[in-house]
């Protein structure tokens, strides 16, 4: 289940990625933080509560009055696209080299030609591409952590009540991931692994837009595994917000893992093509 | 000779297309086994299915006694491949492509690479993206021919390769073959089977049509004679061992599949105008189940 050589190239293929999303959330927060404290509270606070319709809170997930503090606008920043979309990039990246990636550029040959399971390549590859991913979320953690202990809303807002909306960005993570390396798993195009995962990921949104707008479409929130992605409502009360942490991390992670495991066996069990 | 590789009525069929149909093959330990045949005639599925990349619609493969279906990674083990078309990792130089290699499989020795590597006169401080796809090959051959497996598998080997290094690499197998290692070898360039094969299975349509021993061919010889009067019936101490292919008015074709000497006595009888004899070669018995196509 394990390949030591495996779990070191795959550092060396994710390494510009892993680098390029650093420099990304390392910097995102401060200047999050920066632009977001531009706008004086009473006047943010003026916008959201009196000129924005009270309806729209559906979609925010929380209630306005609660985006309308330091804690709620810096929560914001965890379902900016800059952090979901980077989340997203990062798993469908990863997930669809994890086979047909390698397949589509022909070097799955050789490796496997070496005396190795092919179980221990796709696990050994989801272990360093979950790594990375916990590696990210830490830095994106301690960028939030720095930008608000240095930054203009020092001693406003505790930086520890963002763990649990930092975890939840390393479920979805895992998630999206797991997903597509369990798509990767029985394709053998790469550009096909991804277009089947964008069309999934725009189904994700629609259905869980459908479901918080829609009262007798509420249901179809659950055809949505982003259902599962809330950062901004686990920066509340610390207590519930890690128990809410553990219901969305358990889906999230229990879906990225079970999408994993149907993977492996699925790609343990095919048959592989000749590069083209 | 005990066999190392064995395949019996292996068969793989995509619906009712079949890429192998009933290959029954036996590659002794210690010799050079030839696969020939024109693209799509089955070669490569075989070594695919030997290596365990694909599964057999039915029929069973085995190295060295262990099943390629159900001891896949024993026959990893055992054996160094190097397939058609050859791709590594395009951000690594080629030595850490070597190292790579080297530790997938536990015992290789990584200085056996770098010998071949420099044999094969390639640098390998180069950047794979950056090497020309004669690189490529010779980088991929370094890797495969490093592994001191009882097994190499080389899918066309010599492709892309300038005459110098397609030189060292029959010579490189030849070597593999010497130090008692069994080297199965698909090519498309008959002389090159010829050169260095000891036996060949002519493959047609996903079946093996032919097997042919290499020692046997070059005792073979193809007699072509421009007659001035009628041939003689062949005299039957020679029926066996040899045979007309080709007769018109004035001409005659014959093949002999043995020694020369017992026929020289008979051909001196024969009212011959001229006379040519050479040996029958690899592209004659190609030719044979290819052309007829």
């Amino acid at each position: 289940m394990w390949n030591t050589a495996i779990w070191k190239k795959t550092w060396g293929d994710q390494r510009v990625l892993v680098l390029s999303l650093v420099a990304l959330w390392t910097g995102f927060p401060w200047l999050y933080i920066w632009l977001s404290a531009q706008i004086p509270m009473p006047a943010f606070q003026d916008v959201l509560l009196r000129a924005i319709p009270k309806d729209w809170q559906r979609l925010s997930g929380v209630p306005f009055t609660e985006v309308a503090t330091h804690a709620g606008r810096v929560a914001l920043a965890f379902v900016d696209p800059v952090v979901v979309l980077a989340a997203t990039v990062w798993g469908i990246t990863r997930g669809s080299d994890a086979v047909s990636g390698q397949l589509e550029r022909g070097t799955m040959e050789m490796v496997l030609a070496a005396p190795v399971r092919r179980v221990a390549v796709f696990v050994t590859q989801a272990l360093a591409t979950t790594a990375a991913a916990a590696l990210l979320c830490t830095v994106l953690w301690v960028a939030v952590w720095t930008a608000i202990t240095l930054g203009p809303w020092a001693g406003k807002v505790d930086p520890l009540r963002f763990l649990p909306a930092a975890a939840n960005v390393f479920g979805l993570m895992v998630c999206v991931a797991g997903i597509s390396a369990g798509v990767s798993a029985v394709d053998s195009y790469r550009w096909r692994t991804v277009g089947i995962l964008c069309g999934f990921y725009v189904f994700s949104i629609l259905a869980k837009l459908v479901g918080r707008l829609s009262q007798p479409l509420w249901w179809t929130g659950y055809l949505s595994f982003l259902n599962a992605y809330e950062p901004q409502r686990l920066v509340g009360d610390p207590a519930e917000s890690w128990r809410l942490l553990a219901e969305y991390d358990a889906v999230l992670i229990g879906v990225g893992v079970i999408a994993y495991a149907v993977g492996a066996v699925l790609f343990a069990r095919r048959d592989l093509p000749a590069p083209l | 000779m005990p066999m190392l590789v064995r395949t019996e009525n292996l068969t793989k069929r995509y619906g009712t297309f079949a890429a192998l149909d009933g290959c029954s093959l036996s590659v002794p330990e210690g010799e050079i086994f030839g696969l020939l045949g024109p693209n799509g005639a089955g070669k490569t599925t075989l070594l695919r299915l030997i290596l365990g990349y694909i599964t057999p619609t039915s029929g069973t493969a085995s190295v060295a006694g262990f099943d390629c279906v159900r001891d896949s990674l024993e026959v990893r083990a055992r054996t160094a491949y190097l397939p058609g078309e050859a791709r590594l990792f395009r951000r690594m130089n080629g030595h850490r492509v070597l190292d790579f290699f080297a530790s997938l499989r536990p015992g290789c020795r990584r200085e056996v690479a770098d010998t071949v590597a420099r044999r094969l006169d390639l640098d390998c401080s180069r950047q794979v993206a950056r090497m020309s796809t004669g690189m490529r090959q010779k980088l991929a051959l370094a890797v495969v021919l490093a592994m001191e497996t009882p097994l190499v598998i080389l899918d066309e080997p010599t492709a892309n390769l300038d005459p110098t290094a397609r030189a060292e690499v029959l010579e490189l197998v030849l070597e593999a073959r010497a130090a008692g290692r069994t080297v199965i070898f698909s090519s498309h360039v008959l002389s090159e089977v010829e050169d260095t094969c000891d036996n060949v299975a002519i493959v047609r349509a996903g079946r093996v049509v032919h097997e042919q021993s290499l020692e046997h061919l070059r005792r073979c010889h193809r007699i072509r004679a421009k007659l001035n009067g009628p041939l003689s019936p062949i005299p039957a101490s020679l029926a066996a061992s040899v045979a007309i292919v080709e007769q018109g008015d004035d001409t005659v074709v014959m093949e002999a599949g043995d020694s020369l000497a017992p026929l020289l006595g008979w051909l001196s009888t024969l009212p011959l105008e001229e006379m040519r004899i050479e040996p029958v070669g690899l592209a004659a018995v190609y030719d044979r189940f290819h052309r007829a196509i």
